[in-house]
Parts: structure tokens; sequence; C-alpha cells
């Protein structure tokens, strides 16, 4: 890895204004953004200006307390990769205070919507990550270094010596030439009327001391360990209800019938209220949620209210219901779709949106053309789906764990049809998302619900089977591809489709690195789609999870139809390339023994792939992976080792980014081994983890992460969901040389893996 | 409604409850406890692990009359004030991510412990089989391992 950059971040993207106040006796510093109309104009700030009634509002990112509490407010939830904490982290690089004193909370967001910009920062700034985005991170530096010097310059006037004689370290402010020292929360109220003419320059990268080296715990942790991290479902209101659910068990179906009387008399029940898309009221302003309202519409069902949630969930049992499953049940089985999707497929008529050369031009001394599937596949957060309501003259209220606050908020106020100003939106730790709790449907099936049992608190709960049955899954595709090898064996054609049936992200498949290097001449990638009743949404790096099985396989196919090693094979075609993704294949393989002979039944693998910029040099997060898989002969598969490389540029906190390949590295092992949905009669068939089997840890196999692949590229880019991507191939490849079984559908587990 | 004692993390409880309320559901509602976690409701996941009677026990299908008269101990009570070894070296190694199914997996993890002060790799894989979508195994295992090394000490 390369040297540390000698220069400070840039703060280029937008100029600001930081204004400060006194809160609580000290300090507290926010952001102004100095052309906040403008940008409203453009559209690159979401929200409305309102202005009345706010000036003496705060909205702080910053707040020094008197006792020397330093409080970061963050715009993102936490749903587990550390993102709050880093954010504090990148404040206190510059802030220079002591780590112990660094407490995190949550923003809110009505504060973004009267007074647009208040937080709206980087990409994507009320989404559960990004918290080393490239606009993000220099600003919450800027607010760390404002505030240090603001306080140096308080304890200047107050010792009557230049501020520049004084050093900010470990929250203490020191004057070296007279010994003398104060706390920072003993001049923050003083520091919050000091003005500065200029706003300090950022530190440059290589005097950083907490960012790249210190490696601190999750400031939630010590709550999480005792029981007593507040999730969404752990929200606990005076007088509050339980609702339990149930809704079309077939996906755009209609409730045909209940029999509330069947059960009102039940013990605890309160009332039972029709969960009615058509029902949602609508937002009386502009709205801007980050993601649209397109997936997040109620499903028609019922809910039944009570005391408790065992009551509440009994007297749904009880409930005597009936549907209307409507088109949806057409799709009968997987078979039915598979036919469909061949259909689709063999008549090669996608839209094509990559294309060099002329694939049909071409005069192969070999073809290889194979079709690859992957199956829905349900998040199985371990949180199930739940939140909590208030909904009163007065307004509504609600608690939820969300992956994005501000699609959140916005949902809240479509479907209420409450002005902004009268709901409030409090964001809690998240029991895992990826990607489940993006688009808000759960908020509005809340909303919808409490909004029918006023004037008291409902916390609705899905249960497991609900949860599992009601999800935006990962879409299924089908993909085929053609390639047509020259004489040497490697690729002069690349022809593909990818047909989706929900959906669509490209990423990893229209501008997958093998098609965008030149390495082969003639490339037409297209896609289709085969349109399902199925709701499906985002996933873990969303599509590009399975692109890089059908695009990391097909590879491997090319190069054994060529007679070359799958490892050459790959290295050939990016040799003109980012030298990173060469630089991890290569030390995977080292690393792995690649080459060294293994007994029969055993076999290794190798994939690459980049999240979320893999046609792009020096972008994105690359990883890399070689599998080391053995396969009984009556076809048992145990993974036995993973060697994992990666580039992401560079890193700012080393166990962070390994916790995030770590779970990722799982993830990936799951969605391969284990992972799929069943379609029987238009319903999801698995509903509980019994017929949803997860990996445990017994089924753990020897992983190994490398941190030497790092280029040191100036970018410190996202890694949460890259790692999921070659995983399953590396695995499949393994599984090919160990056995000469090609598996070109996941999951594995479902696969007949004998062999003689 | 029948009316149920039992001991939770040494407290006397009297509960006037519908007697098929699993035991989750009663620490959770009934008595605000909601350190405890709902993950699946058939026994599967292992976030709902507390003790009973000193054994790790899944609680979302154990009825509250199972528990009459019986010692109940949740996260909340596995240490005195967050010190337990295990809940150390959690915050320590930075076992959790979203952290929602680790109270189960602390609460299985010091039974295992206690039975068992040096477990072998495979003694936990086979003890601990709560599902963690996360994917901290490799976390969890090596703070158990730490914790056995630490014990021994």
């Amino acid at each position: 890895m390369k040297q540390a950059s000698t220069k400070p971040l840039a703060v280029t993207r937008r100029k600001f204004l930081i204004s400060t106040a006194i809160v609580a006796g000290g300090l507290s510093i926010q952001l102004n953004l100095a052309n906040a109309s403008a940008l409203l104009l453009k559209g690159q700030v979401k929200g409305r200006m309102k202005g009345e009634n706010t000036a003496n509002e705060l909205s702080p990112w910053l707040t020094i307390k008197p006792d020397d509490t330093i409080i970061v407010t963050v715009p993102t939830p936490e749903i587990g990769n550390g993102a709050s904490t880093q954010h504090a982290m990148n404040i206190a690089e510059e802030l220079e205070c002591a780590w112990d004193f660094v407490k995190i909370e949550f923003a809110d967001y009505r504060r973004e919507y009267q007074k647009p910009g208040s937080y709206a920062v980087g990409l994507q700034p009320f989404f559960g990550g990004h918290s080393t985005d490239h606009d993000r991170m220099p600003y919450t530096m800027q607010l760390g270094a404002s505030a240090r010097e603001r306080l140096k310059m308080a304890a200047a006037q107050r010792w009557g010596v230049p501020a520049s004689e004084i050093t900010a370290r470990e929250s203490v402010l020191t004057h070296q030439a007279s010994g003398r020292t104060l706390r920072f929360g003993e001049v923050a109220a003083d520091a919050a009327a000091v003005e500065i003419p200029v706003e300090p320059e950022l530190k440059p990268q290589g005097d950083w001391r907490l960012l790249g080296k210190a490696q601190p715990y999750k400031l939630q942790l010590p709550k999480v360990v005792n029981g007593s991290a507040m999730y969404g479902i752990d929200i606990n209101l005076p007088d509050m209800v339980y609702a339990a659910l149930l809704q079309s068990p077939v996906h755009g179906g209609l409730l045909k019938s209940h029999n509330p009387d069947a059960v009102l008399n039940m013990p605890g029940v309160r009332a039972v209220v029709v969960i009615d898309p058509a029902a949602s009221v609508g937002s009386p302003v502009e709205t801007s949620p980050t993601f649209g309202f397109e997936g997040s519409e109620c499903r028609s069902g019922v809910a039944v209210i009570a005391d408790h949630y065992w009551q509440a969930k009994k007297a749904l049992d009880a409930l005597p219901v009936e549907w209307d499953n409507g088109l949806g049940a057409f799709w009968s089985s997987d078979k039915k779709i598979h036919e469909r999707q061949d259909q689709v497929l063999s008549r090669w008529e996608g839209v094509p949106l990559t294309k060099s050369g002329n694939v049909d031009a071409v005069k192969a001394a070999k073809t290889v053309e194979a079709t690859y599937r992957t199956p829905f596949c349900e998040h199985a957060a371990m949180e199930p789906l739940n939140g909590t309501a208030i909904y009163s003259a007065e307004g509504l209220e609600l608690w939820h764990s969300t992956q994005d606050i501000q699609q959140a908020f916005w949902v809240a106020v479509d479907e209420s049809g409450l002005h902004p100003d009268k709901v409030r939106f409090n964001p809690t730790l998240v029991g895992g998302g990826f990607g489940r709790r993006v688009i808000g449907d759960d908020v509005r099936t809340v909303v919808a619900i409490a909004r029918q049992h006023p004037g008291v608190p409902v916390k609705v709960i899905w249960s497991r089977e609900e949860t599992t049955r009601q999800g935006t899954y990962r879409t299924q595709i089908a993909a085929r591809y053609k390639a047509g090898l020259a004489k040497d064996g490697m690729p002069l054609s690349l022809q593909g489709e990818t047909c989706y049936s929900g959906m669509a992200i490209n990423i990893g498949y229209t501008d997958m690195v093998y098609a965008v290097t030149g390495a082969i001449p003639n490339v037409r990638l297209s896609t289709s789609q085969l349109p399902m009743h199925i709701a499906t949404g985002a996933y873990r790096g969303p599509c590009y999870n399975s692109h890089a099985f059908t695009c990391e396989t097909f590879i491997d196919e090319c190069a054994v139809a060529g007679g070359i090693d799958p490892l050459e094979y790959r290295l050939k075609l990016l040799a003109g390339w980012d030298p990173a993704w060469s630089d991890c294949l290569k030390l995977a393989a080292k690393k792995a023994g690649w080459g060294k002979p293994l007994p029969k039944g055993q076999g290794r693998g190798v994939a690459i792939s980049n999240w979320p910029q893999p046609g792009k040099k020096q972008a994105g997060s690359t990883v890399c992976t070689v599998a080391h898989v053995e396969v009984s002969q009556a076809g048992a598969l145990t993974v036995h080792r993973i060697d994992f490389t990666f580039d992401c540029g560079r890193i700012v906190n080393k166990d962070a980014v390994a916790a995030q390949l770590e779970g990722g590295i799982v993830f990936g092992l799951n969605m391969a081994l284990n992972e799929g949905l069943t379609i029987e009669g238009g319903a999801i068939a698995e509903n509980n983890f019994n017929r949803m089997p997860m990996l445990k840890m017994r089924d753990l196999p020897e992983i190994n992460i490398y941190f030497e692949a790092l280029s040191g590229h100036d970018r410190f880019s996202i890694i949460g969901e890259a790692p999921v991507g070659p995983i399953g191939p590396a695995i499949g490849n393994a599984i090919y040389q160990a056995t000469g079984k090609r598996l070109r559908t996941t999951p594995f587990r479902a696969q007949d893996l004998s062999w003689s | 409604m029948t009316t149920i004692k039992f001991k939770v993390n040494g407290q006397e409880q009297s509960l006037d409850i519908d007697p098929s309320t699993p035991l989750l559901w009663t620490l959770r509602d009934h008595l605000g406890m909601t350190g405890t976690k709902f993950g699946c409701g058939i026994a599967q996941c292992g976030a709902c692990t507390v003790h009973i009677n000193g054994h790790a026990t899944r609680s979302c299908v154990i009825p509250v009359q199972a528990v009459e008269g019986a010692e109940v101990v949740t996260i909340e009570g596995l240490s005195d004030s967050g010190d337990h070894i295990l809940q150390k070296l959690w915050v320590e190694l930075n076992v959790p991510q979203c952290g929602y199914c680790q109270s189960g997996v602390l609460m299985a993890a010091a039974d295992l412990l206690k039975r068992n002060p040096n477990p072998k790799d495979e003694e936990i894989d086979a003890q601990i089989s709560n599902i963690c979508r996360c994917g901290t195994y490799s976390r969890i295992r090596a703070a158990i391992r730490r914790a056995a090394e630490d014990l021994k000490s």
C-alpha cells in the first residue's frame, strides 16, 4: 500500500457557512448552506423552503457540553456497519477531542424539510452508510476543525495569549509556554460567541491520528451487549397496543372477505382493521422521497389490534380470511417461470445497452454458450419488520428501523396525508437491513394501521412468516451468454442477455469489466424483462450479486473451453486495465496455493468483481476470491477455505472494513449455497427458517482476508456490498474443478453434485 | 388468565396472563424487558435465548406456564453492569454488527462457557447454532476462545 496522501481532503462541491449557538451551556455548531435556495432550484437539495418559525431552531451537527460530552448528530441510520461511529471519527479527527467523550444522536429529519441543506450533504445523505463519501467526509471534518479553532480562540481570549500558541489534544487546550490548560467544556460556551474570519484548513492526511489508525468499537455496542439498545421493535410507550398483520400471500392479491366478529371477543382484542392500498391519503405538499414511492404501496390485508402482541397474533390466527389471489396465481411453479425465461432469452431480442464491434460478424474457432439462473432471495434481517406509530389530532409520530430516514419520512407523510410539520420520525437502531428497509412499504403499512386506531401508540409486528412472505426480494434473473473464441482460446466476441423479473440494476453486467477493457473486440450486452407480480427491491449489492455469478461463471467456462487456466485467462483479459484487479487476482491465487495439486474431489475456483463501478479504472471496490472446496462422491459439498483480496483505494478504519468483508463473505456464501425462494401458486412457499436454511457457525469455512492488494489510490470506496459478489462463482468454479459439474444456477445445495 | 409466579434476574414476578403466552412475549410486552429478541418464533434462530434454571433455552416456544416457579435470567441480568467476560470481549473485539441477534448469542455462549470453560471449536459450533445474518460468526468464535483463555489465567 502506498504512503498516505499529504493532501487534505478537498471541500469542493458547495460553499457553506458555519454558525454557532449556545446550547445547554455549551457550544453547538451547524452548517448552513450559503446557497441553499439556488441548490433547491437545481433539485440538488431535497425538501422545501419554509423559513418562518424556524430561525430559532437549531440543526446541530456537533454539540460540546460543559461536562465535555461531545454530541455528534448523525443524519444516517445505524444498520450495523458502523457508519455513525465512522462519522463521529471523521469529526473527532479534526476536533482533537477525547474519543471517550463522544456520543451519537440521530438527526431529526423535519429540520431538513424546514431548512433544506441542514443535514443533506453527500451521496444519499439520509441512507445508512456512505460515512466516507467524498463530499460528506470533508464537510463533517470541517465541522470538527471549525469547533476546534473556536475553542482555541476562546481560550486565547481568556488567557490573553495568541491562539496560535494554543494546542488542542484529547479535549484539552494547552498553552505550552505557561503550562495552563482548559478543558473543552470549560470554554465551550465562550467558543459559541467566537467569530472566525476564515475557516481553518483541514489537516494533511499524513497527520491523521484517528483515521487510518484507530479501530474503536462501535459506539452503540455497550448497549447492544447488555440488552438496552433500542431497535424499532423495542420501543415501549405508555398505553401502547400491538398489531399483528396478514397480507395477501400472493403479491398483488386482495382481501376478499374476513370475519372480525369471530375474534373481537377474544381476550385483549381491541379492533380488526383492513389494510387497503386504495385508502392511502396522499401528501398535501410536494414530496421528495429518496427513491420515489413506487414499491412502497400497502399490500392488501388485515390487522388485529390487541393489548399484547400474543393476543393479537392468536386472534389473527383465528380470523377467517379469504383472498382474491389476482393475476399472480398464474405463476404456478418455478418450472413455468423458467420456461418463460427461456422463451424470452432464446429470441435474443433484448435491448442492447453495451455494444462494440459486431458480434454477428465474428468467425470463431469455438463457440461457448450457456444459460444461468438466480432465484428470488429474501433479506431475512434478524429483526422482523415492525414499526410503532401514534396518530392523533396533533399529528403523527413514528419509531422505526429504517435504512433511509428521508424515504421513511415522506412515505409517512404520504400515507397519513398530514402536513410534514405534523409528522415526526424517530429512527432507531436497525436490526439488519440489506436493502429490505429502504423503500418504506413497512412504514406505510404501520401508518395505515395506526391511522385507523388513533390516540394510542400502535406497535405493528410482522411475524417471521409474514416478513418472509411480504418481502421485496432480490429479483430472479436468467442470463444467456455466447462467446466466440479465437484459435488461441481468447474471446473474440461476447454476447449476453439478462432477463429480470423485477427491479433491474445493470451494475456488474452491462459495465462488466471484460466488456469495457477492449480486450474483447465485439460485445453486445442486452437486457429484457419477464414481468411478474412478486415485489422486488434492493438486496446487498442489488443485482450485482447475480451478475457476478453469471459473468464470472461464464468467463470460467470460456477459459476451460479455450484450454487456458482460469486465473491466467482473467489476467490476460485484464492486462491493460487498472492493475489493482490483477494484483487482487495474483495475491488471492498466491495465498490460496493456486495450481498446487489437490486430491480428487477437491478443487479451487477464482472470481473477481467490483461494486459499484466495475467499468471504471481506480473506482469502486474490486473484490477477488479463491475458493477451495471438496465434494464427496455422494455429492456433499464442503467449502474448506476462502482467500479474499480487495481494493477500495484506501481505508480509514481497518477493523470496520474487515467486519464488512467478513459479513459480506458469509452473506455471499449463504446466497450461493442456500438461498432461493420457491414460487407455488403465485406465493412464496418458504415462510420461516425451518424451510429457509441459513448458514450457521458450523458451516463457516476458513476465511482469510488480505489487505495487501489495496492500491492506496485516493478514495475510500464503499465496502459493504462488494464482497457478496465473487464468493458464489468462485465456489461454483471450484466445484467444476473438483467434479467436472458446471453449476449454472444457485443455490448449490439444491443440486446433485455427486460424481464418479 | 392465570397467575404465574417466577423469578426474572432474581426478582419475583407475579403476572395475570394468558398461560400460553410464550416467555419471550411475557418478558418483552408484560415486563418491558426488550433485550430478549424476537427472531422467528419457532426456536430456529436463537435470538430469544434466555437461561431457565441455568440452562440456555429459546424462550419463543416456552409458554409462560412452563416457567412457574423457575429462575429466568435474561441478557439484562447476565451481569450486574454489562461486565460479564463475554460482554466485555464482545465490545472489545467489535463482535456485533447490527447486534440484534447478539443478546441471544451471548446467553447461549455464557451457558456454554459455564459448562465447558475451555471449549474446542467443534464444541462451540455445536452449541452456538444461532443465526446471525450479518455474519459475525468468526468473531463470535474468536471472542469465546479469548474468554476461555482469559478464564484460564
